[in-house]
């Protein structure tokens, strides 16, 4: 019983997989991943994003992604899937991007702060 | 022979296929850049700082690699290239936040050791600096209070003076000049016509003004005067003997020695015109100036 369900497991991947090299509209619509991608487009767009060349490039691929889905929504959902999930990728790395530039000013400016008090 | 001729045609279009289907498929440049991204995450600092979103971008591509082994012309295919792209990407950027963080974590930790390190060096002086101003203090207090004990004797010595004065005005003539305080005594009343030799009389007076005098701590000149009746170098003699005896008188009635001298003036310096016998009487005297402490 244990083994059957372990093989299960490891087919259901794989059948998913098949099905989206096929271009079948397997999956049910995006909506939820939908709602998701737009909430990561707007943190990005709340971290200041839009102020870092590179995380802006990835919001404005985000965007572009689920302007992208939207026809297919409802005619083939597997590709409005896939689409919105390359725009939630794109949206989290804009987002990951902000953070990271903010994060290396501040380390920049910690670091600039400790050469002038040893200075001192 | 239909057979061969059939065969003839089919067998090199088989083979092809066979061969077609057999070599392995060029995987495109979106794919090679998503695995190279990958193992640069894997291998690089996310692989230290961010497993969790390596193990996320490893699953990505297993999907794309999936995607591109059955279906590498459904557009879903590069699709999902770039999500594997995107996600090991991500990791590696997620894990440069994180060193970031350590990093600006780890500066605002020594910049803030390096301000205790100020903060109580300069508490340190500051001890120093106000232990240094209580000695000072302490100084400057036993100075005012020596100054004060100064004061009060110097005050003391004062009063004693004055009180000296009166004792003395009441048996000799006693004035103020530039030298200091004059007390004279004439001549008669000290010694006998051309003597030196004090008088009995003269030593009851001269007791009262070494009384007097005592502790007073000023110098003291003892001038010896004449009238100009006789010759120059008698009259310098007779001054000075007469200056030295009334100095030694002093000095044994306890006035030290060191602050007292003689000086015989002879017939300079008259007090009156030695026409007269009033006049000569006059200039012949003897005069103590007891001087301002030096």
């Amino acid at each position: 019983m244990t083994t059957k369900t372990t093989t299960t497991w490891l087919i259901a991947p794989a059948v998913a997989a098949l099905d989206v090299g096929c271009g079948s509209s397997a999956l049910p619509p995006p909506n939820d991943q939908w709602a998701a991608a737009e909430a990561d487009v707007g943190r990005a767009q709340a971290s200041g994003a839009p102020a870092v060349p590179d995380a802006m490039l990835h919001l404005q691929l985000a965007q572009e992604d689920l302007q992208k889905a939207r026809p297919f929504i409802g005619k083939d959902d597997t590709r409005a899937n896939t689409l919105t999930t390359l725009a939630r990728a794109e949206a989290q790395l804009a987002f990951s991007l902000a953070k990271q530039a903010a994060a290396q000013d501040q380390a920049r400016t910690a670091q600039g702060d400790l050469r002038d008090s040893a200075a001192k | 022979m239909h057979w061969n001729r059939t065969a003839t045609v089919a067998l090199p279009l088989v083979i092809c296929g066979v061969m077609a289907c057999a070599e392995p498929q060029i995987p495109p440049k979106s794919l090679v850049d998503a695995r190279e991204e990958f193992v640069r995450a894997k291998d690089g600092l996310a692989g230290q700082l961010d497993p969790t979103d390596v193990h996320e971008a490893d699953l990505a591509l297993q999907r794309a690699e999936a995607a591109w082994q059955h279906s590498p012309d459904d557009p879903s295919t590069g699709d999902l290239v770039l999500i594997a792209d995107r996600k090991a990407l991500l990791a590696e950027s997620q894990a440069a936040a994180m060193k970031a963080e350590q990093d600006a974590q780890a500066a605002r930790g020594q910049a803030d050791a390096a301000r205790v390190a100020q903060l109580q060096s300069a508490k340190g002086q500051l001890n120093q600096t106000q232990q240094a101003l209580g000695v000072t203090q302490l100084q400057l207090q036993d100075q005012q209070n020596a100054s004060a004990v100064q004061q009060q004797k110097l005050q003391g010595l004062e009063e004693k003076l004055k009180d000296a004065r009166d004792t003395i005005a009441k048996i000799a003539s006693v004035k103020d000049d530039e030298r200091g305080m004059v007390i004279t005594l004439q001549g008669e009343v000290l010694f006998k016509t051309a003597k030196w030799d004090l008088k009995p009389g003269a030593m009851a007076k001269l007791d009262q003004i070494a009384e007097a005098l005592q502790g007073k701590e000023r110098p003291i000149v003892v001038y010896g005067y004449t009238d100009n009746v006789g010759t120059r170098d008698n009259n310098m003699d007779l001054s000075q003997k007469r200056a030295d005896s009334v100095r030694s008188y002093l000095v044994s009635k306890g006035i030290p020695q060191d602050l007292v001298t003689s000086q015989g003036k002879g017939p300079d310096a008259p007090l009156a015109e030695n026409t007269s016998v009033e006049g000569r009487a006059q200039n012949r005297r003897v005069e103590i100036v007891v001087q301002p402490k030096r």
